[in-house]
């Protein structure tokens, strides 16, 4: 340290030090460039950030709205229940955080985990439901941990119940877990994951009536969700209860009725189109849906070959047989190949292009008129009329009288069944139309399909004489409006040229066939004029029918009965379809008789 | 031993500057902990006075004697750094504290200014025009050495802050280009071998946050992100004193120590950042000046030393928390809550004003 007196040449030191501090008065200025960016413009982006981190936003689920029967008896209400969710970002171990919840709550961990991977493409800090209808322990349980565990949140929500079980179950509905699919869907953009939906029945159908308002409350939350403070809170709104027209009893009893059957029964007005019963059978049980199925029982459910999930009323697909034979005569009065007086020889059997048809009964019914073909439902009679028209003509009024197209009920699924044309043949089969053919669609067989619903709306089209009606379970008068009247308007006779008195001749063929020994027979009360229409139709077709008939092989036919009541001014139209149910008068004409025996008890004695 | 003369050549105006910056500190610590457990502030302000008997130690003895010294208190460093990895307590993650009561010392830090009075020495008497392979060698190791035991502590931020000391003496010292080149080829190694070899997840997650900012926001990205928005919903004009809500309801990590600037950004917006910078600007300011007033060799070395630590450790912290660095755990000077490093700054300004106000011969 010799140099301490002497001023030594710093120079080149010091310039090589003026080099460094400009280095780093040009960082400053980059520091201040970048904050600039970041505060003045992308203030707005970071802003909105910073407002998603600090407030959280809850719906407060509305409950449900109640359903209804006509009487008011509660069909569809809801119970507290209360479920657990899961908030990945609020735990530090995931993993960790998996196993202490499947201990808790006894979920097996893989199912655990399976359950949350579904909705993996959640956006951050969305509470996963984990487990729902917890029991009060559990509730404790996760409660207790709330501390320890804040990725663990209870939420108490409203449980839609089914008070009478399977009653009604096809009508109803059932709910369940919205799916990812279905969120991205814009008829579900305000819902939320794990989130009840309405799949089927009037659940679906009036499902954005059903949910009411949903309720919000905002809160100001610190980073581990501790609520700081209240913004704003909106209650939640439920909706009206829905009004339907279904009556109690009478689905009850119509359900009793298909115990032990696989069919369909549908009751309803046909001078409104109010459907007081709609039964499908085998059915299932609503609230499972809610629980959640176990996976074998889900599979036993969807599995099952008696289809317990279909709605058969309107769905289920069937060869109308007879009761096509209705239809058949309106067409040909209609078009005029035939009059009320117009008689064909019934000798059993009947050869038409070459092959042989036959009547069900084997020793004939002679010479009939209309009205006794009706009564007996004799099928020579009606292959004459089939030999004397054109399938193209056919098709037309069998469309125009409502069938191959949906009633219009308001139930999703709706099926519409066939009526065929040689068009459709072409199309489908890639083949042409067989004259034969023709013979079979007369008497109901052949490619022809309809679902009971229908038949029951064409039921009630020949009782209120050209008079269609939409089916519907909703009683529009209440909280909800919606129209039901048929786009055919009430001008439809005149446009089509459909002549009143057409009905009264078959509806005195349908009387006949009930209460003057006809094959309806069986469905006959005394005093109530039920006017109705037997049917049992092939399952298989006619060779092979015919082959197993030489072998005393019984092949079980579906059954079918539709009929209404009183004949001059109708009230009530009943349909019964029992799957593999034999023949209609024996089997469906009978329970077609204590529902009307039934509604008159209810409705007519009471008066 | 300190004559009146002397005390009329104390840098007032560094000195104002000082405890400006360690006020506005206290204050952004008392914003910050508001809803936490303690006091920080008290305990700031009672570091500010401690740091302040430093201060006052570091520039009333000649910084001649203390250069002269510097071996000893470098080898008094070694000592400690090494007796902690011994028998050091583990204390959040690291062995780096001295407990004193009820404060820890961090031996690391003071490291750091006793490194500058030995870097000071060692080049008292080098006045080649370029820096020599034996300099460089000499330097390197001597902050090599407790660089290699803080980052065995571990502690990566505090072992990162010894680079600059020699950036500035080397730069002081005249590197050559080739040796730049050289040293860059060198750091590229350590950097790969450090990588496989060294580097905890949690470190390289740290870096690959750096360059991948969105990537896992709520894990290695969840700091710079929330600090981020802490800034940058500031706005202009801020979100006002206790008002912001990154800050006050616990978005922001570590906000009263290292990401107390989010804290400043957030509640007082763009001005309030802009006049911090501008107040730091101006201190690093009268440090530079202060490396042309130097009378001596020693002297330039220590100041500059000096004023690029300081630059160097307020960059990096204000760079990092606007995600342009990686999160390396460098505290901002002055202002972040915490003891040792503020009596190490304290320490490190006191030597600047002792050089400055002995700079003329005879005094």
């Amino acid at each position: 340290m010799e140099s301490n007196r002497i001023y030594e040449d710093l120079s080149g030191v010091q310039k090589r030090a003026n080099r460094l501090r400009v280095a780093i008065e040009v960082l400053f200025l980059v520091l201040v460039f970048f904050y600039w960016k970041t505060q003045i413009l992308d203030h707005r982006k970071y802003w909105k950030l910073a407002e998603k981190n600090r407030i959280r936003e809850t719906i407060i689920p509305a409950p449900r709205g109640l359903v209804l029967d006509r009487k008011g008896i509660i069909l569809v209400k809801n119970i507290g229940s209360f479920k657990t969710s899961l908030i990945r970002e609020n735990t530090p171990d995931l993993e960790r955080s998996y196993r202490s919840i499947s201990q808790l709550l006894g979920l097996p961990l893989e199912e655990l985990k399976k359950r949350v991977a579904k909705y993996r493409a959640m956006p951050p800090f969305k509470p996963l439901p984990v487990k729902e209808d917890l029991s009060l322990e559990e509730v404790t349980l996760v409660d207790a941990r709330r501390l320890e565990m804040p990725e663990l949140i209870i939420e108490a929500e409203p449980k839609r119940q089914y008070p009478f079980g399977s009653f009604a179950v096809h009508v109803l509905g059932y709910l369940q877990e919205i799916s990812a699919e279905e969120l991205r869907t814009p008829r579900y953009q305000d819902r939320r994951l794990g989130d009840l939906i309405g799949k089927t029945g009037l659940e679906a159908e009036y499902e954005p009536f059903l949910i009411g308002r949903n309720g919000r409350l905002v809160e100001v939350v610190d980073s581990q969700g501790r609520k700081q403070g209240e913004v704003e809170k909106l209650e939640p709104q439920t909706s009206p209860s829905l009004q339907l027209n279904l009556d109690f009893d009478l689905q009850k009893k119509a359900e009793s009725l298909l115990e032990g059957r696989e069919g369909a029964i549908i009751v309803l007005d046909p001078r409104t189109g109010c459907v007081l019963a709609l039964a499908s059978y085998p059915t299932f049980e609503p609230n499972k849906f809610i629980h959640r199925f176990t996976p074998e029982e889900w599979q036993a459910v969807v599995q099952d070959p008696a289809t317990p999930l279909e709605n058969r009323a309107i769905r289920g697909l069937y060869s109308p047989g007879s009761i096509f034979k209705l239809t058949m005569s309106l067409a040909a009065l209609n078009l005029d190949v035939i009059t009320e007086r117009t008689s064909f020889f019934c000798g059993g059997e009947i050869t038409l292009y070459g092959q042989p048809f036959s009547c069900w009964a084997a020793g004939g019914h002679g010479m009939l008129d209309l009205t006794s073909a009706i009564r007996n439902s004799c099928n020579i009679y009606f292959y004459n009329l089939g030999k004397r028209m054109r399938i193209e003509d056919i098709a037309r009024q069998a469309q125009l009288y409502g069938f191959g197209q949906l009633t219009g009920i308001d139930l999703p699924g709706e099926k519409e069944g066939l009526v065929p044309t040689p068009e459709w043949k072409k199309a489908k089969k890639k083949a042409a139309w067989y004259p034969g053919e023709t013979i079979s669609v007369a008497i109901g067989q052949g490619p022809l399909l309809v679902t009971p619903l229908q038949v029951a709306a064409h039921t009630a089209f020949i009782a209120n004489r050209g008079r269609k009606i939409v089916p519907h379970l909703l009683n529009p008068a209440t909280a909800i409006r919606r129209d039901f009247q048929s786009p055919d308007g009430a001008d439809f006779l005149l446009r089509t040229g459909l002549r009143r008195s057409a009905f009264d001749k078959v509806i005195k063929g349908m009387w006949e066939s009930v209460n003057r020994e006809g094959t309806g027979r069986a469905a006959m009360i005394e005093g109530f004029d039920i006017c109705g229409k037997t049917g049992s139709t092939q399952t298989i077709s006619t060779e092979s029918a015919e082959r197993l008939a030489q072998r005393k092989i019984e092949v079980k036919t579906h059954s079918w009965f539709t009929g209404f009541a009183p004949k001059d001014k109708p009230e009530v139209v009943v349909t019964v379809l029992v799957e593999y149910g034999g023949g209609g008068g024996a089997t469906a004409a009978p329970l077609a008789r204590q529902l009307f025996e039934y509604y008159r008890e209810l409705y007519q004695n009471g008066k | 031993m300190i004559d009146r003369r002397l005390l009329s050549e104390i840098d007032w105006i560094l000195v104002g500057l000082l405890l400006l910056n360690s006020a506005l500190g206290c204050f952004l610590i008392y914003s910050a902990s508001s809803q936490g457990p303690g006091d920080p502030y008290l305990r700031q302000a009672a570091f500010i006075l401690i740091s302040l008997v430093g201060l006052f130690l570091a520039f009333s003895l000649d910084y001649k004697i203390l250069v002269a010294y510097s071996p000893y208190f470098y080898f008094l460093g070694i000592l400690a750094l090494a007796g902690l990895l011994l028998w050091g307590r583990l204390i959040a993650g690291t062995k780096s504290w001295i407990r004193l009561a009820s404060f820890g010392l961090q031996p690391s830090e003071l490291m750091r200014v006793f490194l500058i009075l030995l870097l000071a020495r060692l080049f008292a008497d080098f006045r080649r025009t370029h820096l020599s392979v034996g300099m460089l060698l000499l330097s390197g190791g001597a902050v090599g050495l407790p660089l290699v035991l803080v980052v065995l502590q571990p502690d990566l931020g505090t072992a990162a802050s010894y680079l600059p000391l020699l950036l500035a003496v080397f730069v002081l010292a005249g590197i050559t280009r080739r040796q730049v080149a050289l040293l860059l080829i060198l750091a590229l190694v350590l950097g790969v071998v450090g990588w496989s070899f060294f580097l905890t997840n949690y470190q390289k997650n740290r870096l690959v946050t750096l360059i991948l900012p969105g990537h896992d926001p709520q894990g290695a990205g969840y700091q710079i992100q929330q600090s981020k928005i802490a800034i940058g919903s500031g706005g202009l004009l801020g979100k006002g004193f206790k008002q912001g809500s990154q800050s006050q309801l616990n978005f922001l990590p570590a906000r009263h120590t290292d990401f107390i600037f989010s804290v400043l950004g957030e509640e007082f917006g763009f001005i309030g950042v802009l006049a911090v910078i501008l107040s730091y600007f101006f201190l690093l300011l009268r440090l530079f000046q202060a490396v042309g007033l130097s009378r001596d060799r020693p002297g330039v070395y220590i100041v500059f030393q000096v004023a690029v630590l300081l630059s160097f450790q307020f960059l990096v912290n204000v760079f990092m928390v606007i995600g342009l660095f990686p999160v390396t755990g460098i505290p901002l000077p002055l202002l972040s809550s915490g003891g040792s490093s503020l009596l190490a700054s304290y320490l490190c300004l006191g030597l600047v004003l002792n050089v400055r106000m002995r700079r003329f011969v005879n005094i």
